[in-house]
């Protein structure tokens, strides 16, 4: 096709035809690699036409920036991959008014090290999912937002969709828009970038975001608590939350009967000894205060120790992207399920899974964060799982799992029957004929 | 002063007695107000220049009042505009001649404290403020704190995602809230979210936010609350000129510090705040910044420290640092009184709202004196220099002929060039009637499509406050057509799903 550079197809009318089976062999994934086309697009003109073209075609896309997340949600039946990572330019980067714009396809760790430079971050705390999955330590801004996967620091500063101030992007349509803005401060018309945070690239292709920047803190201090179950650890969770001593990481990790250590969490001592971790952030002087009165405050739960700083730092990044459930490590073949509840009932919720299944939990977000790690099986356990989460109020999204796996199970938490249909209608009056990452929310052919 | 506002429906009109009295049967007594004289304190909100009477009022009680007036406003084509505390700036709540005015509040209940989570589950028609009173006891308290929190409802907060002072360090509405129960105008209840940090799927708690009445009607929402600073203590400084007090803004940001609350008036400003409420401002600046620094007490005494030496730096010629409550109290009272103070020196004003990058603001002060002296009205501005919202006072007297609508001229040419420095039209009062023509300054055809289909997946035939937010309206059907590539599909004979 004129204008474009060779490795880009572009076909309106007509893919090229490839075959496509439907099936549980795991050797289907080396024909899927085999039977994708590549289309690696430069610019935002490209991905409009690619997008028509698919429309034209009634083919859907798959959409990757650099294909991190691939893993994650019900396997999709497209042949046509979008690749999104030659959009990866730093529009503009303003330190003083607290903003970052990137094309979607810039890399994940290149911005942090950008922002970082100036002492600022992402306070949202995005998962490096890279352990988790076991990929290759890449990623994309646009895939942070699509998969919206906030850190400890949720509880403090809110989630990627907090953060996501503007975007531009194509739709369904094939039409580039423009949603919200470029501050903080903006009520015109309705909220799109909240659908597109979390969305898992089902509404829209990102081109280019508009993120909020926030200073890095410039000190950190962690007490840690050993020897607590899960519920006291939980109460001591909601305790600290509860004090004015402005806790930004409140995580547990229990004691563990199959884990290897695995990274910072290595550094507190036996895996055979739970820990729990509140985090406290400031000024020096500010950070090294809190941590005694905090300490003070829970002295009924044992004496704490504190750690200071990089070694501080270390053990929340492992918080953070769940280490010590890493594809590489002891339960690496095991499902992961990612479980959000109300805070308070967590420790009672991950406690009974854990033992009934003989599974594996750590807690993060003071509880409302359940990270659980079950032994294989060929639902992963969804059903009983589900229904207690049901019950205690959360949801729970099977984060990892393999192929067939998530073949059988609904990957991400079935809605209610009014909720679901205003969902899906909210999906059509974006993406109008599923094109976009076409069965990846929900199960079923062509849904 | 006229607004277009959708054509009536004279079907409706000419069946109003029966309506009424059906949706007696729905809602009985005096939830259903029809008369001329008591429907007059629905006639207007907040923006008082714009009086529509209703066709009719309805109050509901409960949850079920409210899916089953829903219901039949949408099984008979009926308009419905739903209402708070009628406090709104940009006429959100304007009623329709031939509209339902839904009135929430009768649901006034808080409906559950809870503290381990630390949330709030509370009907929509409570005050910001009283969620806040409520906790208080617990050392608690509801974070986001527009100016009239004593008045607004956190419905109305959620339709509107207000902000506040504070909303720098704490976030808005939508920052704050975790979940609701919505009804949709066909009457089908909806519950989003709950007491999780977040939701499964789309983010459907996110575009319910600030969607001023157009999604459906609220009638539970559960709010997070924050345990209360440990202490908060202010800065009040002033600047000879309004470049160095952004400049000074722009440092403090750069410094990595976020203040709880950061605002900036200008002299007019400050001399109407000073004239009303003596709190000592310093009456020969050009600017003046009150900065709140919260938070545990070794930290707010040393970031004190830290910002005046930056204030120093940036050329201030007064600061005064609060050291007690009551200084501080006093440090804020002309700032909050800057909206009353100005209806003191004018029997009119207009207030503006709209956010620029902060950068830009000694361009845009003076870009507004210029249009000042073009439409002949005076001005004074106040800003929430934090998060680059402004809000300029227009004065005017809407008994002189002409005046009123050279203030609106003079609003939305303030409005155009918040746009043009790379802003918005709107930080926190939302859209409304008020900004709703401007709407193309900022979004194209095709970024005002997409957000209609979106409110054709709520509210297909358009029921719910049209008129308000979007300058047309379209048809769902035709908004939701592919137009591809000049409307060639390929293989015809292919089944489409």
């Amino acid at each position: 096709m004129p204008g474009l550079v060779p490795g880009i197809h572009v076909f309106f009318g007509a893919w090229p035809k490839k075959t496509w089976m439907a099936g549980t062999s795991p050797a289907m994934t080396n024909e899927k690699a085999a039977a994708v086309d590549t289309l690696k697009v430069r610019d935002v003109k490209d991905v409009e036409q690619v997008v028509r073209a698919a429309l034209a075609s009634e083919q859907p896309l798959e959409i990757v920036g650099h294909g991190s997340k691939r893993a994650v949600g019900q396997p999709m039946a497209t042949n046509a991959l979008l690749d999104l990572s030659a959009l990866n330019a730093v529009t503009s980067y303003e330190p003083n008014e607290l903003i970052i714009t990137v094309e979607a396809g810039a890399p994940l760790n290149d911005v942090k090290s950008l922002i970082d430079s100036k002492n600022q971050q992402f306070a949202f705390e995005p998962m490096n999912t890279s352990m988790l999955l076991g990929t290759p330590n890449i990623g994309t801004i646009g895939g942070m937002i699509g998969a919206g996967l906030a850190g400890p620091r949720r509880i403090k500063a809110g989630g990627a969709r907090d953060h996501l101030l503007g975007a531009h992007a194509v739709s369904g349509f094939g039409d580039s828009f423009k949603a919200g803005g470029r501050v903080v401060k903006n009520v015109t018309g309705y909220d799109l970038c909240k659908l597109l945070a979390g969305s898992w690239g089902t509404l829209a292709v990102m081109t280019e975001v508009t993120l909020k920047v926030m200073p890095k803190a410039e000190s950190e201090r962690t007490l840690v608590l050993r020897g607590l179950d899960d519920l006291a650890a939980n109460r001591a969770m909601t305790a600290a939350l509860g004090s004015p001593f402005d806790v930004s990481g409140a995580a547990h990790v229990p004691n563990s009967a199959f884990r290897e250590g695995l990274g910072a969490l290595v550094e507190l001592g036996s895996v055979r000894q739970a820990v729990t971790l509140l985090r406290l952030e400031g000024i020096t002087a500010s950070a090294a205060h809190r941590a005694v009165s905090l300490s003070a405050m829970l002295a009924s739960f044992g004496t704490a120790e504190i750690v200071e700083d990089a070694v501080s730092a270390a053990i929340w990044n492992s918080v953070r992207d769940c280490a010590p459930f890493a594809a590489g490590g002891a339960l690496g073949a095991w499902p992961v399920w990612r479980i959000v509840c109300p805070p308070a009932s967590g420790g009672v919720l991950g406690q009974a899974l854990a033992r009934d299944t003989g599974g594996d939990v750590i807690y993060d977000w003071g509880g409302g964060l359940i990270w659980a790690a079950l032994p294989p099986s060929a639902d992963a356990s969804a059903g009983m799982l589900r229904s207690r989460v049901n019950a205690a109020g959360g949801h729970a999204t099977l984060i990892r799992a393999a192929e067939p796996v998530r073949r059988n199970v609904d990957v991400f938490h079935p809605q209610a029957a009014g909720l679901a249909s205003l969902s899906k209608r909210v999906r059509l009056s974006f993406d109008p004929r599923n094109i976009l990452n076409r069965g990846r929310l929900t199960r079923g052919a062509a849904t | 002063m006229t607004i277009m506002m959708p054509a009536s429906d004279q079907a409706v009109l000419g069946r109003r007695d029966a309506i009424v009295a059906d949706l007696r049967a729905i809602v009985p007594g005096e939830g259903v107000v029809d008369s001329a004289a008591e429907m007059i304190p629905y006639e207007s909100d907040g923006l008082m220049a714009y009086r529509q009477p209703p066709m009719v009022v309805v109050l509901p009680d409960t949850t079920e009042q409210v899916s089953r007036v829903l219901k039949y406003c949408f099984e008979q084509g009926i308009k419905v505009v739903p209402r708070g505390s009628g406090t709104s700036l940009s006429g959100g709540a304007l009623p329709l001649a031939d509209g339902v005015l839904l009135g929430l509040g009768k649901f006034k209940r808080i409906r559950e404290i809870d503290f381990d989570n630390r949330v709030v589950v509370t009907e929509p028609g409570v005050t910001n403020l009283a969620i806040s009173q409520a906790v208080a006891h617990a050392g608690f308290y509801y974070a986001p704190d527009p100016s009239s929190q004593i008045a607004c409802s956190i419905g109305g907060n959620v339709a509107e995602n207000s902000g506040g002072v504070h909303c720098l360090k704490y976030g808005m509405t939508t920052n704050n809230v975790l979940g609701c129960e919505i009804v949709l105008i066909t009457g089908e209840i909806i519950k989003v979210g709950g007491k999780s940090a977040e939701t499964s799927g789309y983010d459907v708690m996110g575009i319910i936010t600030g969607s001023e009445g157009l999604l459906g009607v609220i009638t539970e929402i559960t709010v997070r609350i924050l345990q209360k600073p440990e202490t908060a203590r202010a800065l009040m400084v002033g600047f000879a000129q309004v470049e160095a007090a952004g400049q000074c803004v722009a440092e403090i940001i750069g410094a990595g510090i976020i203040p709880g609350g950061m605002e900036m008036m200008d002299k007019p400003a400050i001399h109407a705040a000073e004239a009303f409420v003596h709190a000592g401002y310093p009456l020969d600046v050009e600017a003046l910044l009150i900065i709140e620094l919260d938070g545990p007490s070794v930290e707010v005494d040393e970031l004190i420290n830290r910002v005046e030496k930056i204030a120093r730096g940036c050329g201030s010629t007064t600061v005064q640092i609060s050291n007690s409550e009551t200084e501080r109290n006093l440090f804020w009272a002309g700032r909050k009184a800057a909206f009353p103070a100005v209806g003191r020196i004018s029997p009119d004003y207009l207030c503006m709202d709209g956010t620029i990058p902060r950068g830009a603001l000694p361009l845009v002060l003076t870009r507004i004196r210029e249009f000042s002296e073009k439409y002949g009205l005076g001005v004074a501005n106040v800003f929430h220099a934090g998060d680059g919202n402004l809000h300029p006072l227009i004065l005017y007297d809407a008994n002189k002929p002409g005046e009123m609508d050279k203030a609106e001229a003079f609003g939305a040419d303030i409005l155009r060039l918040c746009v043009e420095v790379g802003g918005v039209l709107t930080g926190e009062h939302g859209v409304g009637i008020e900004k709703r023509d401007l709407m193309p300054e900022m979004f194209s055809d095709i970024d005002l499509n997409q957000q209609q289909r979106l409110k054709c997946a709520f509210d297909a035939q358009g029921l719910l406050n049209p008129g308000k937010v979007f300058p047309t309206l379209h048809r769902c059907a035709e908004l939701g057509r592919v137009h591809v590539h000049g409307g060639r599909l390929a293989f015809p004979e292919l089944p489409r799903f």
